[in-house]
This record gives structure tokens, sequence and C-alpha cells, in this order.
């Protein structure tokens, strides 16, 4: 740009703050009370704690993502102990009706008969 | 780190000319109170901590950010409006049409009661901001960046996320059309 057009454009410059001198009170008063709520909500410095010579800061975004990945990390765990704990009552139920089978005195090849199951069911219905 | 009178200081010192940014951009006195608002609210949370020599360019990037967002906020309301209340949106833009009507009278007269220089002063300045609204966006940006706002390149090029050549260019092609449009009516500053 040559120093013509920069002195215009210093020119307008200073018209345009002449311009901010006309404001109406309203909005002067409006920007005034925008600032004092934005200072108020000023980030404070963060506080740093010292934990096996590792600087740990604790900001609102990182609490924030800590708020998120905890209660994610409880589920996981959560679960994966439910299953492991319902896998282990499903094979101890299993083990004990084996063992039932296996300690009966009836033979085995008796539940594959179908005269037997009949029986049995005849016998449930008069108890 | 700026502190909180650097921080409070620095507002102060860019609140009008950014109210002014923003009504050169939306054209709405409100809705450039509520950008400016924004602005300052979210450059005090989430820069507070930095250095009171960046905030400048923080400051305009999160104005320019928050002036975007509004326009696409007007657009996605814009949409449903039209799509569902095509009545009402008539009866809109008449009150509009007279509000706009009724100001223009009222400088008209407020003009007239003053003395001729200061009515012609006051046409010229008006002048100029509407000719200043008419510049593309990023033109209008980096000239007020960098001549109002008293930003170097390099630091409009950050706030504008454009090299600084690009800057250059849109300051120079504004400065250009300013003086066209002034030359064109009669203005001589």
């Amino acid at each position: 740009m040559n120093t013509d057009d920069i002195n215009l454009a210093y020119k307008i410059r200073h018209a345009l703050n002449e311009n901010l001198d006309a404001l109406p009170a309203s909005t002067t008063e409006r920007l005034a009370a925008a600032r004092a709520i934005a200072l108020s909500r000023k980030q404070q410095p963060r506080k740093s704690r010292r934990f096996f010579d590792v600087d740990f800061h604790f900001s609102g975004a990182s609490l924030g993502r800590l708020g998120v990945a905890i209660p994610l990390l409880a589920l996981v765990v959560g679960l994966g102990g439910l299953y492991q704990y319902e896998e282990q009552q499903r094979i101890a139920e299993l083990a004990e009706l084996d063992a039932a089978v296996l300690a009966d005195e009836l033979p085995l090849t008796a539940y594959l008969d179908h005269g037997f199951n009949a029986y049995l069911e005849s016998q449930q219905r008069q108890q | 780190m700026a502190t909180d009178k650097e921080l409070g200081d620095f507002l102060e010192n860019v609140e009008r000319r950014a109210f002014k940014q923003a009504v050169y951009a939306v054209r709405k006195d409100e809705a450039a109170l509520d950008i400016v608002q924004d602005a300052m609210i979210k450059l005090a949370e989430k820069y507070g901590d930095k250095p009171a020599a960046e905030l400048p360019m923080l400051f305009q990037r999160i104005l320019q950010t928050t002036i975007l967002d509004y326009f696409r906020r007007e657009k996605v309301r814009n949409t449903w409006v039209s799509l569902f209340s095509g009545l009402g949106r008539r009866e809109g833009s008449d009150e509009d049409f007279d509000i706009l009507e009724a100001y223009e009278a009222e400088e008209g007269t407020a003009a007239a009661e003053s003395t001729m220089d200061q009515a012609e002063r006051a046409q010229t300045l008006q002048l100029i901001e509407a000719e200043i609204q008419k510049l593309p966006a990023r033109q209008r940006e980096a000239f007020l960046m960098r001549y109002w706002q008293d930003m170097d390149v390099a630091e409009t090029a950050a706030a504008m996320g454009c090299s600084e050549g690009s800057v250059k260019t849109h300051c120079s092609r504004a400065t250009h059309a300013l003086a066209d449009a002034l030359r064109a009516k009669g203005i001589q500053l």
C-alpha cells in the first residue's frame, strides 16, 4: 500500500474513533456490565499438586474429562466382574448336576428311555 | 499471565470498537451487544491465563468466531421461520421497514437542528460507516484489525487464520474500495 492509502486508512480510523464517542449511554452501560460479568468469570491460576515428583494440573476441562472417564472405567470393570461371576456360577451348577447324575443309583441310559420319562411324569402328576 | 486489572483494562479499551465491529457485521445493535458479551466471557474463561500481549489477537479471533456463530444460528432460525410462518414473517418485515424509516427520519431531524458543519460531519461519519459495512467480510475484518485495533500484520494473520500476504491483500483492497466509494460520494477526508 502506498502512502496515500495509508493516510486514508488512518483518516478513516480517526473518523471511526469520533463515532465511538457518540455511542448511546445505554450501550456503554451494557458493555461495562458485560465486562464485569466477563471479569467475574476469569479463569483463576491453575493449582498444581506435587505427587511422586510429577505435576498434576487440575482445571475445569481435565476434571470434566475425568468425570466421564472414571464412571466409564467403573462400568467396564463392573460388567467384566459380573460376567466372570455368572460364568463361575454356571460352571458350578453344571458340575453339581453332573455329580448328582453320576452319583445317582439310576444308570445314565435310563434317562434316554421314553418309557422312564413317562413314568416320572405320571409319578409327578400323582403327587 | 494477564492480571485481573490488565484484562479489565484491555476489555475496557477494546469493548466499544468491538461493539462497532460486530454492528458492521451483523447490523443489529442488540445482537452486536450479545456477541461482544459472549466474546468477552469466552476470553476471560478460556484465555484469562494468557499473557496480556496475546489478548488482542485472541479476542479478535473469538469475536470473529462468535460473529460467524451468530450467522450460522440466524441461518438455521430463518430456515425454520420461512418453513412454518410465512404470514408472520411478512408482518415482521413490514415492522422492520417502518422502524428503519422512523430511525432515518429522527437522524435527519437531529442533524437539521445542529449547525451545518456538525450535520455534514455526522453525515460523513455515517457514510464512512455505511461503506465499511458494505465491504466483503474478510476485507472489513483485516482493515479494522490493522488500522483500528492497532494490530500488526502477523497478529491480524493469526487472528484471521490466514497468511500475512492475504492480510496485506485484504487491507489493500479494502482501502482502495473505501477510497473509490468515498470519492464517488464526493467525500474528501
